[in-house]
């Protein structure tokens, strides 16, 4: 068995007193496409930053294609630095508006002294036809373009080292619908394309359940349900998961959608409650908190398990 | 324009891309300027006379041609007149640009080389360096400036150096402030995060985005800085310690001139007529730049 | 609250303790002493004597001490040019005609400047937004020795309408008074200005429109509230940096003031009353920074309590 591409073990980060992400355990494997979802400040961001190694994570490890790359210096990074890449929710602050859109896309060739300069201009010139756009671009300024055409040249700068992980932070939460799924079909194109494992964080689960392979559902730090996209939107069992299910729009107009806010007394009177038989055999830790339980089929929930009746 | 919206649409070959530039975009906006163009243009003659004062006047400046004419008004030889020591007070004046300008951008300099590295350091570090940069900031707010200068001024007792040393003393803090909001918002940015996942060292970072995205508060905050210079120059001079006769500083000669004022008014105008339109000329300038350079601060 | 007020004061008073040393060491770095610089040097053990008198022979630190112990007791020893007097009874002495006419200066200015500014805010692009910045402008970039001269020029020498200097009859009050208030009017012009067109462009006064309240009643009651605090902040600073003295208006005006005062003690080399004018006006200067932050905190809901200090 290969390693998975991306993977992060028990992974914490604290600021301060605040602990952000507490021991989250996290599986890219290669060529797929794993979900990470939550309302902002649920420490998915952090969790996206730790595994580029962009934030230092205060415990837990990151393992690269089955590497730990964890302790490593950030020269020793460098080479692996060409196989992780990442795509911002602000298209215009991750681009430099003093430099033009070619000199963007060719940036990661002249970090990592790929050609010739001439070289890499073809090679961005390439890239800009390859996510959607003309070449003339490349002597263009990002102030000149749209939210979307910036996106998709923050794409081209994140592949033209053919990087192997993606790490897309909500790429698509600050567009319009209609370029929204632009963004997301040429995500998907190219991930078939280059058999990219791409971490796609966002809160919009319309998204998600076209693109993802696997959802990861965090809250305040913690992995409350996790599983295949088509069980969880089956069969999710968390509460905050529900809740965030019902908040996806739905088309017919005539189906009312139940809106659900949570307060924390809610999720936790709503935390799922199994009796050991009613899950797989599985390790469990002895304690009244919720725990991460198996399911069928790969399916882990946040929940409490009870000898009660 | 060409509908941006659509994804790749053909577009005008590069070439006429060059004049789309950030730099090309806030001189339009500057050029839009009226006011600050045309403190511009009037900077530009005032140095220009500055620098080829000899050309235009025949006479120098110390030198007592018209000794027997002394204290004559206007006229079409003389055009502001003689001063008391039978000077040709136009050439007077446009040889006190050479200092006041002189001292103005000297001390602009210092307080560019002074601010621009600590400021840049403050934003980029944070933590300890930024609170300590700020705290020193914080004194020099509470000590009153000119008192400070006069102070200093007669500690070093006065001459043109110590006055540039003094001026830039004061005036990096406003340079410094500029550069460090600049580099801290900076640090936020994420196209800094893009380069730093690509694996690029923080000297590329500092010499492909920091440096080139950290022009527009060095401009400004030196821009700003010499109108401050120039009137603490001026300031000093005109309490008599600062430059020293028979240099002539603007400041000096309205102190001279304020003793003749009820008689021989040109005495007193022209010098001061000089150094406020060249003060406010400055800081125009300086105003349409910081606007024009960065249109988020317009108003303020 | 209390606790930021308490932070915000610790704060002031290192500050302070800064400050108050680094003047200290200034006026000793000073070359020459009081008894130098005389036609007739004294003799050595002369000298000597009465730098043992004054404590200048002891060591640094210890001047220091004695020298805050003093302050603390708002005794500011003897200034040296009139040893009958004491520092304390010269600044008090001296402070009338600052007051007096930088109060004024600033009461009768900032009210102008005001109206100026939210005349400007209120008619964008009119003529009288173009005057106001133009006065704004002008104010706080040219020196007030300039403006002071180009006062007396045309009041006093071309129009003889008032006395060119300033103390005694109130007559002589006009001009200084017209000097001090231009640094107060252009920066109250600009700050009324910038403060209105901030609020008048928030969302909140677009509903009051939408709801039909009368424009009149938009800006009385709800603009003018939300554009006071940034105004009301800066008031006391400068009424501290203008009511302690211009230097220059009073060297112009001939007015015997504490700036005066301070310009004669520097040529005289006269340490003590230097340092005491230096320190006071950075107490004060302290001081109204310190009452501005507590007041911006208390006027302002929204600023975050126990959050860091600028």
């Amino acid at each position: 068995m290969t390693a998975p591409a991306l993977e992060l073990r028990q992974i914490t980060k604290r600021f301060d007193a605040q602990t952000v992400v507490d021991r989250v355990d996290l599986i890219v494997p290669r060529n797929e496409v794993v979900a990470l979802v939550g309302e902002s400040g649920s420490g998915k961001t952090t969790t996206g930053l730790m595994a580029l190694r962009l934030v230092e994570p205060t415990a837990g490890r990151i393992l690269l294609g089955g590497q730990d790359i964890t302790d490593l210096s950030q020269k020793a990074m460098k080479p692996f630095r060409r196989q992780t890449q990442v795509v911002f929710q602000d298209s215009y602050s991750s681009l430099d508006p003093m430099m033009t859109l070619g000199e963007i896309i060719a940036e990661p060739l002249a970090i990592h002294a790929i050609g010739t300069p001439s070289e890499r201009r073809d090679q961005a010139r390439h890239w800009l036809e390859r996510v959607g756009l003309d070449g003339s671009y490349a002597t263009r300024y990002p102030h000149e373009l749209s939210g979307g055409q910036r996106q998709r040249i923050s794409v081209a700068r994140a592949l033209i080292l053919g990087a192997s992980v993606l790490v897309a932070d909500e790429p698509t939460s600050a567009l319009d619908v209609s370029v929204k799924a632009q963004i997301v079909n040429l995500l998907q194109d190219l991930q078939g394309e280059m058999g990219l494992s791409m971490l796609f964080i966002s809160h919009d689960l319309s998204v998600v359940r076209s693109l993802a392979d696997q959802v990861v559902v965090m809250l305040r730090g913690r992995v409350v349900e996790r599983g295949p996209t088509d069980r969880i939107f089956a069969a999710a069992h968390h509460p905050y998961t529900r809740a965030l299910l019902d908040a996806v729009p739905v088309i017919d107009p005539k189906t009312r959608r139940r809106r659900t806010f949570l307060s924390a007394e809610e999720l936790a009177a709503g935390t799922p409650r199994f009796r050991p038989h009613e899950i797989e055999p599985q390790p469990l830790v002895d304690t009244a908190d919720p725990q991460l339980v198996a399911l069928v089929g790969s399916h882990f929930v946040e929940a409490i398990v009870t000898e009660g009746r | 324009m060409t509908d941006l919206s659509a994804a790749g649409p053909a577009l005008p070959r590069p070439g006429s891309a060059k004049r789309r530039s950030p730099l090309y975009l806030a001189w339009r906006r500057f050029a839009a300027n009226k006011a600050a163009l045309g403190a511009g243009i009037i900077l530009l003659v005032i140095i220009l006379m500055a620098i080829f004062a000899p050309l235009v006047s025949k006479t120098g400046p110390n030198e007592q041609a018209f000794l027997t004419k002394a204290l004559a008004f206007p006229s079409s030889e003389h055009w502001f007149g003689i001063d008391d020591l039978g000077r040709d007070f136009f050439t007077r004046i446009v040889y006190g640009a050479r200092v006041s300008l002189g001292i103005g951008l000297s001390a602009a300099v210092f307080s560019l080389l002074l601010g621009l590295p600590l400021g840049a350091l403050a934003g980029y570090l944070g933590g300890r360096f930024d609170w300590v940069i700020m705290r020193i900031i914080e004194l020099f707010s509470v000590v009153p400036p000119l008192l400070a200068a006069l102070l200093l001024a007669t500690l070093t007792r006065g001459g043109v150096w110590a006055i540039v040393l003094i001026a830039g003393l004061f005036g990096w803090v406003n340079v410094c402030l500029l550069v460090r909001a600049q580099v801290k918002s900076f640090r936020e940015k994420e196209f800094i995060m893009a380069a730093q996942a690509l694996g690029a060292s923080p000297w590329h970072i500092v010499w492909r985005h920091l440096i080139p995205n950290s022009v527009s508060p060095v401009i400004v905050g030196f821009v700003l800085a010499i109108p401050l210079a120039m009137m603490l120059e001026a300031s000093l001079s005109f309490l008599g310690i600062g430059v020293q006769p028979p240099t002539p500083s603007w400041g000096q000669m309205i102190n001279v001139g304020m003793n003749f004022m009820y008689f021989y008014w040109h005495m007193a105008v022209f010098p001061v007529l000089a150094l406020a339109v060249t003060i406010l000329a400055a800081s125009l300038l300086g105003d349409g730049l910081r606007d024009a350079l960065d249109p988020t601060l317009k108003g303020r | 609250m209390l606790q930021f007020i308490i932070r915000r004061t610790l704060s002031m008073l290192a500050t302070f303790f800064v400050v108050s040393v680094i003047i200290f060491l200034m006026m000793h770095a000073i070359p020459g002493g009081p008894f130098d610089g005389y036609e007739m040097p004294l003799p050595d053990n002369i000298k000597a004597k009465l730098m043992a008198q004054l404590g200048l022979d002891k060591p640094l630190w210890e001047q220091y001490v004695r020298y805050m112990w003093g302050v603390f007791h708002l005794d500011f020893g003897v200034p040296y040019q009139s040893p009958g007097e004491t520092v304390m009874g010269l600044i008090a002495h001296a402070w009338v005609p600052s007051l007096v006419l930088g109060g004024l200066g600033v009461l009768i200015g900032a009210p102008i400047g005001i109206l100026l500014g939210m005349a400007a805010a209120l008619n964008r692009n009119s003529w009288i937004d173009y005057l106001a910045s133009g006065i704004a402008t002008l104010g706080l970039t040219i020196p007030v020795f300039v403006i002071s001269t180009l006062l007396i020029l045309v009041f006093a020498v071309w129009l003889h309408w008032t006395p060119a200097s300033g103390w005694g009859e109130p007559r002589r009050w006009i001009l200084p008074i017209m000097a001090y208030a231009a640094v107060p009017l252009a920066t109250y012009a600009r700050y009324a200005r910038s403060a209105m067109l901030d609020t008048l462009n928030k969302p909140f006064v677009t509903v009051l429109r939408a709801k039909g309240l009368s424009e009149r009643r938009i800006i009385f009651q709800h603009v003018l509230r939300n554009s006071a605090i940034p105004m009301i902040t800066i008031f006391l600073p400068m009424f501290v940096g203008i009511a302690t003295g211009s230097i220059f208006v009073e060297a112009i005006f001939r007015v015997p003031g504490l700036g005066a005062y301070f310009v004669s003690s520097i040529q005289k080399r006269d340490y003590p009353l230097e340092m005491a004018l230096m320190l006071m006006i950075s107490a004060l200067f302290c001081i109204s920074y310190l009452i501005s932050d507590i007041l911006y905190a208390l006027l302002n809901p929204r600023i975050r309590l126990g959050g860091k200090a600028r």
